[in-house]
C-alpha cells in the first residue's frame, strides 16, 4: 500500500488559511519530503490526511479511497510536538502501544532506544525535547507500518542521532515502504527525499523528483555591454522561471536547457555567461522568495 | 577490493549522476576491474545515508550503458564482457564534459574560435609531446 491523493485540500482556521487548494499525490514506496517555512501549511497537511483534523474542502485518498479506521494499523505518525504521557514511562509507553497495533514489536522499540541511549525506565517528564522526538520516532519505526508520516523526525536531536534516524528512514525506504516527512533541514531532505514538495502560505510552490529539479533547474548568468539589452522573447520562454536583473548584470532560472538558453544570452551579446547548478537549498528558497524590485517572475504559483 | 564512494547531496549535481560518473570514472582508471561486485543498494544507500531509488536509478543507467550488469539475488557486477569499450566510453564521457565547459568558458570570455584552437593545440602538444 498506498498511493495517498491530496486533492484540492483546504483547511481553514477561523479567519486563517492554513492549507489552500493543495492538491498532492504521494506515491507508494517513495521517500517525499515536504518542505516549508514555518507556518507554511506542513502540519496541517499531515492532520488532514490522518482525520486528526477535518478539511474545510477536498479529499484525502489512500488508493482510491477515503481513510479506513482498520488502516491506522498501518500508518505510524510522529507529530510535531510530543504526544507522550509525562507520567508515564517510556517503557509503559511500549506497553500500550503493544496493547493497541498488532504489528509492534516491543523488542525492536528497545533496540531502537537502545541506539537513541533512552532509559526506558525514565518518565516522558524527565526527557528533554530531542530525547522525546527520538522516543516517538522509535515507538513509530517498530511499528512495521506501510506508511509513515513523519513531522519534523529530527527535530531536537544532535547530529549523530538526526543520521541514525534518517538512516532508520532509508532502511524503511529500502523495504519498500512509503515515508512523508518534513523537515526544516533541507540537507537532510537532499539525502532521504526522492521527491519533494514545496509548500508555502497553504499551497504547493514546486513538485518534482530532487534529481529532476536539480538537473533542470539551474542559473545562467551574463553581463551586458551596457544597459541598453534586451532579451528579445527570453522572457517569455517558457523555460525560463524567472529573470533577475541588475543593472548589466541578468540572472534567468532555467527549468530546462540550461545550455541553449546560455547560448541565446551569449547570441544577445552578453558576455561572461555562465551556467550555475543549484542546490535544494537555493531551489527551495527561489520558489519562497520574491523576486527583487526590477526582477520578474514569470512562473506563477502551481494551480 | 572495496571502492569507496562518495557524493555531496548539497551540491547542484543530482545525487545519481554523481554516482555514475563515479563509478565510471573508477572503471575508465582501474579501481574497479571486470567481474567485481559493487555493493547492493540497500548497502550503498545506508553507507551514503541517501535514498535507496536514487542508488537504484544510478545502476539502471550503469547497467543500460553496458558498464555493470545485475542478476538477481547475485547482485551487481562491473561487466566481464567489454569492460574495455565502457572504459573507453566512460573515459570520453568524463573528458567530454570537461572540454565542454572548457570551451563554453573561455568563448564566454569573448575568445575567438581561433584563440581557443590554438590554446587547445599547446595544450595538446604539452600532453603529447611525442607525437608533435
Amino acid at each position: 500500500m498506498s498511493t495517498v491523493s491530496i486533492e484540492r485540500l483546504r483547511k481553514v482556521y477561523g479567519p486563517f488559511v492554513a492549507v489552500d487548494d493543495l492538491t498532492l499525490t504521494i506515491p507508494s514506496g517513495t521517500v517525499f519530503g515536504l518542505i516549508g517555512p514555518n507556518g507554511a501549511g506542513k502540519t496541517t497537511t499531515f492532520k488532514c490526511m490522518l482525520d486528526l483534523a477535518r478539511p474545510t474542502a477536498g479529499t484525502v485518498r489512500y488508493d482510491g479511497v477515503p481513510l479506513q479506521p482498520q488502516a491506522f494499523e498501518t500508518i505510524a505518525y510522529v507529530p510535531e510536538r510530543s504526544v507522550l504521557y509525562d507520567w508515564m514511562t517510556v517503557a509503559e509507553h511500549i506497553e500500550m502501544q503493544r496493547r493497541t497495533y498488532k504489528a509492534f514489536s516491543p523488542a525492536r522499540a528497545l533496540e531502537l532506544l537502545e541506539e537513541f541511549q533512552i532509559d526506558p525506565k525514565k518518565r516522558a517528564r524527565s526527557l528533554s525535547k530531542g530525547m522525546r522526538t527520538a522516543t516517538m520516532v522509535a515507538l513509530a519505526f517498530a511499528r512495521e507500518a506501510s506508511l509513515l508520516i513523519l513531522d519534523e523526525p529530527t527535530s531536537g536531536l544532535d547530529p549523530i542521532n538526526q543520521r541514525s534516524v534518517l538512516n532508520l528512514m532509508i532502511n524503511e525506504a529500502a523495504r519498500g515502504t512509503t515515508i512523508v516527512f518534513s523537515s526544516h533541514q533541507i540537507g537532510q531532505v537532499e539525502r532521504a527525499a526522492e521527491r519533494i514538495a514545496i509548500i508555502d502560505r497553504g499551497r504547493i510552490v514546486l513538485e518534482g523528483e530532487v534529481d529532476d529539479l536539480k538537473a533542470g533547474r539551474k542559473i545562467i548568468e551574463g553581463i551586458f555591454p551596457d544597459e541598453s539589452w534586451s532579451l528579445d522573447g527570453l522572457d517569455s520562454d517558457r523555460r525560463v522561471a524567472r529573470i533577475d536583473r541588475n543593472g548589466r548584470i541578468v540572472r534567468l532560472l532555467s527549468t530546462d536547457a540550461a545550455g541553449d538558453l546560455a547560448a541565446r544570452m551569449e547570441s544577445l551579446g552578453a558576455v561572461a555567461v555562465r551556467i550555475v547548478d543549484l542546490n535544494l537549498e537555493d531551489i527551495f528558497l527561489y520558489a519562497v522568495s520574491p523576486a527583487n524590485e526590477t526582477a520578474v517572475v514569470v512562473e506563477e504559483t502551481r494551480s | 577490493m572495496p571502492i569507496v564512494l562518495t557524493v555531496d547531496p548539497r551540491s547542484g549535481v543530482p545525487i545519481y549522476i554523481q554516482l555514475i560518473e563515479q563509478i565510471k570514472r573508477s572503471v575508465a582508471i582501474g579501481i574497479l576491474a571486470a567481474g567485481e561486485q559493487l555493493p547492493t543498494v540497500k548497502q550503498l544507500a545506508l553507507d551514503l545515508t541517501i535514498n535507496p531509488n536514487t542508488v537504484a536509478k544510478a545502476y539502471r543507467d550503469l547497467e543500460r550503458d553496458g558498464v555493470i550488469e545485475t542478476s538477481p539475488g547475485r547482485g551487481s557486477f562491473v561487466r566481464a564482457n567489454g569492460v574495455a569499450d565502457s572504459t573507453k566510453a566512460a573515459a570520453s564521457d568524463v573528458a567530454r564534459d570537461s572540454i565542454e565547459s572548457a570551451v563554453r568558458e573561455a568563448k564566454s570570455l569573448g575568445l575567438a574560435r581561433e584563440d581557443i584552437r590554438a590554446l587547445t593545440e599547446a595544450a595538446l602538444d604539452r600532453w603529447f609531446p611525442e607525437e608533435r
